[in-house]
């Protein structure tokens, strides 16, 4: 039995053209029983970041909490909001503070920044769980089915999808990569970040 | 074997626990009462490594009271849980950590919502309709995935816990024979006979 | 090492005072003025309320606070310090209650409250607490009313009744003068608020009254029941005051009297 398998659950990140989606499971277990159905993974982190938390469920709360007071701070601090590129150093460097001792989770960044003419550009990034940053142009992974999840993704994927394309391309992706695994699923939420509004939709799944 | 419920309702959280106090495979008592009542509407089963649970929960108990009276009012049911949870994650990570598992119901007096949180000793948390710790958990999750009901009233509600607490006695090899049943709602916190 | 001699503020003046302690109860007798009196089976805390700013929100300015369900608190001084007290106080009594199951008694949390403030005056890079406190209660499973207060220098002590604070000493005088044993409930308040209307001009509006009658049983009185009483007690003064003048006004008629027969008498001899 693996810490990173026990509570079950994964998360995918997705880069369109001029947006950008993240999406999850809900399911909480313990090993192979499931407590909730609706167990939230991923967390919005200022109107154009969210942060994605698949691994061991206390640790989800507990970086989740961490990670509000953190942001929190840097906005009042440098009186404005946190950027993609930041707040993924900021995800790393707070995991590999516990280097030896680590949270075991795997987190995965999804939010557009700013480019200096004014511009939002796409930003995805995962983080292993001492916080090595791998930045993606394409899709990130992370979670338990996320072997599936390579798969899939790696033939539905394409360059330049419209926010309603990517929406479709992230949620088959993930409803058919869970279903192949037994400790996520129970449904899936999914959010499409554009430069003007969130598109949050909760997904049926199979019960089993 | 040690095992506790807990159901949501109409305005209502019902929370059960068994009465008995193991050790190895000797029952050492029978009228162990593991559902404490935190507040005037806070309610908190608890269950897991005997010593660490009572020490566990009255440390939470005189830490909501403390709050009560520093402040001059309760914490609501999420404010509670998010404490207790809190506690309980540090812990994990202490030299020596709390095996405890816990459900946590209340009402929330302002918002006049019920709540239940199921917490284990990892400091995992779940706002839940209805939860279960312990082997009882594997007979009785199945059971209020199918009868259970939010708008239930209180009667029914029991009526749904007395279906879990049976199909534990018939199924369960190692099954309680006696349960501690507390009802949290507007009104307060309260025993039930069932 | 010099170090060695300034770490502490509060040292040994060549004359054995202990300035610091001292300066602590000048502190204390600059704050407003708390009454406590036990009655036969009831205890009064009153205490002098500043008057608040027309802006302020009047809840936000305690005098009296809990500590636990069955022990009641007062303070004369500086109101930041009382409030850090009060903090430590209360965890005490959580934290008595966590390892022992029983509540603390009055003596207990009041010798913990006096163990603090001694530890103020002699360690180092602290200064003393400038309040003294009133601490009344019940013990529990035990019915008898307990009184007791404590000083920035540590000292704690039981009472029958007593002032802190501003004018504390006229006050005590007063209690001293007027105090019995075996008070009913109504006349341990009367006497409280009697006491506090020593030094408190204004009347009924700067005075808070709580009054414990058993184990957790606390009744904060509120402005009208308090404005009755300063009334009741305004009246008995008026009637005094009236009984005092016409028993003047009568010794004085009969000396007139006197003196009239005496001039009456005086030219017919």
């Amino acid at each position: 039995m693996s810490i990173m398998e026990y509570n079950g659950g994964s998360v995918i990140a997705m880069v369109g053209k001029e947006c950008v989606a993240i999406a999850s499971d809900l399911r909480l277990g313990n090993q192979a029983l499931g407590i909730s159905s609706n167990f939230q993974k991923i967390f919005p982190v200022t109107d154009r970041i969210y942060l994605g938390l698949p691994g061991l469920a206390t640790d989800v709360t507990t970086l989740q909490e961490l990670f509000r007071f953190r942001v929190n701070m840097y906005t009042i601090k440098e009186e404005r909001e946190i950027q993609p590129e930041t707040f993924a150093h900021l995800v790393s460097s707070t995991l590999y503070e516990r280097r030896f001792g680590p949270y075991f989770i795997e987190p995965v960044i999804a939010g557009l920044s700013q480019t200096p003419s004014g511009g939002f550009k796409p930003f995805i990034a995962a983080t292993d769980l001492i916080g090595c940053l791998n930045f993606a142009k394409d899709f990130v992974v992370a979670g338990t089915a996320s072997s599936k999840l390579f798969g899939v993704a790696e033939g539905l994927w394409e360059p330049d999808l419209e926010p309603e394309d990517l929406f479709e391309t992230i949620s088959q992706t993930l409803m058919n990569a869970v279903d192949r695994d037994a400790y996520s699923g129970w449904g899936c939420v999914v959010h499409v970040i554009t430069k003007d509004k969130i598109i949050t939709r909760t997904l049926k799944g199979r019960m089993d | 074997m040690e095992t506790s419920f807990a159901l949501t309702g109409k305005g209502y959280v019902i929370i059960a626990s068994d009465t008995t106090a193991a050790r190895s495979i000797v029952k050492m008592k029978i009228d162990e009462d593991k559902v404490k009542a935190l507040g005037p509407h806070l309610l908190m089963a608890h269950s897991g490594e005997p010593g660490d649970t009572l020490q566990f929960a009255e440390y939470v108990e005189r830490n909501i009271r403390l709050y009560n009276i520093r402040h001059n009012y309760s914490l609501s049911p999420s404010a509670a849980a998010s404490w207790v949870r809190r506690s309980l994650a540090e812990s994990l990570r202490s030299r020596h950590p709390y095996s405890v598992n816990l459900l946590l119901g209340g009402y929330d007096v302002p918002a006049k919502e019920p709540h239940l949180y199921w917490i284990d000793y990892l400091g995992t948390m779940s706002e839940v309709p209805f939860g279960a710790h312990g082997y009882g958990s594997y007979f009785a999750l199945s059971l209020l995935d199918r009868y259970h009901n939010p708008d239930a009233s209180l009667e029914e509600g029991i009526a749904t816990l007395k279906r879990c607490i049976d199909e534990v006695a018939k199924r369960l090899i190692v099954s309680p024979s006696k349960y501690t049943v507390k009802v949290v709602d507007k009104d307060g916190v309260r025993e039930i006979e069932v | 090492m010099s170090r060695s001699y300034d770490r502490a503020l509060t040292v040994f003046s060549p004359d054995g005072h202990l300035f610091q302690v001292e300066y602590a109860l000048e502190a204390v007798k600059k704050g407003t003025c708390a009454v406590g009196v036990r009655g036969a089976d009831v205890v009064v805390l009153g205490v002098e309320k500043k008057s608040i700013l027309q802006l302020q929100d009047p809840r936000t300015v305690r005098k009296v606070v809990m500590l636990d369900d069955h022990i009641c608190f007062a303070f004369a001084g500086l109101t930041a310090d009382g409030r850090v007290l009060i903090d430590k106080a209360r965890v005490e009594c959580q934290s008595h209650r966590l390892t022992v199951e029983d509540p603390v008694t009055v003596e207990y949390i009041t010798r913990h409250i006096a163990g603090i403030q001694q530890r103020y005056t002699q360690s180092g890079g602290v200064r003393p607490f400038g309040i003294s406190t009133l601490i009344v209660g019940f013990d529990p499973y035990d019915t008898k009313p307990r009184l007791y207060q404590t000083e920035p220098s540590g000292i704690y002590s039981a009472w029958k009744a007593n002032a802190i604070g501003r004018s504390s000493k006229t006050v005590r005088e007063f209690l001293e003068k007027n105090h019995r044993d075996d008070l009913t409930r109504e006349e341990a308040i009367k006497l409280t608020v009697k006491s506090l209307l020593e030094v408190v001009q204004t009347g009924a509006k700067n005075i808070e009254i709580s009054v414990m009658e058993s184990y957790g049983k606390i009744t904060h009185l509120d402005l009208t029941q308090i404005e009755a009483i300063v009334a009741e007690i305004e009246r008995e003064k008026e009637a005094e005051a009236e009984r005092k003048r016409s028993r003047l006004a009568a010794t004085a008629a009969g000396q007139a009297a006197m003196t009239q027969r005496a001039g009456d008498a005086g030219p017919s001899q």
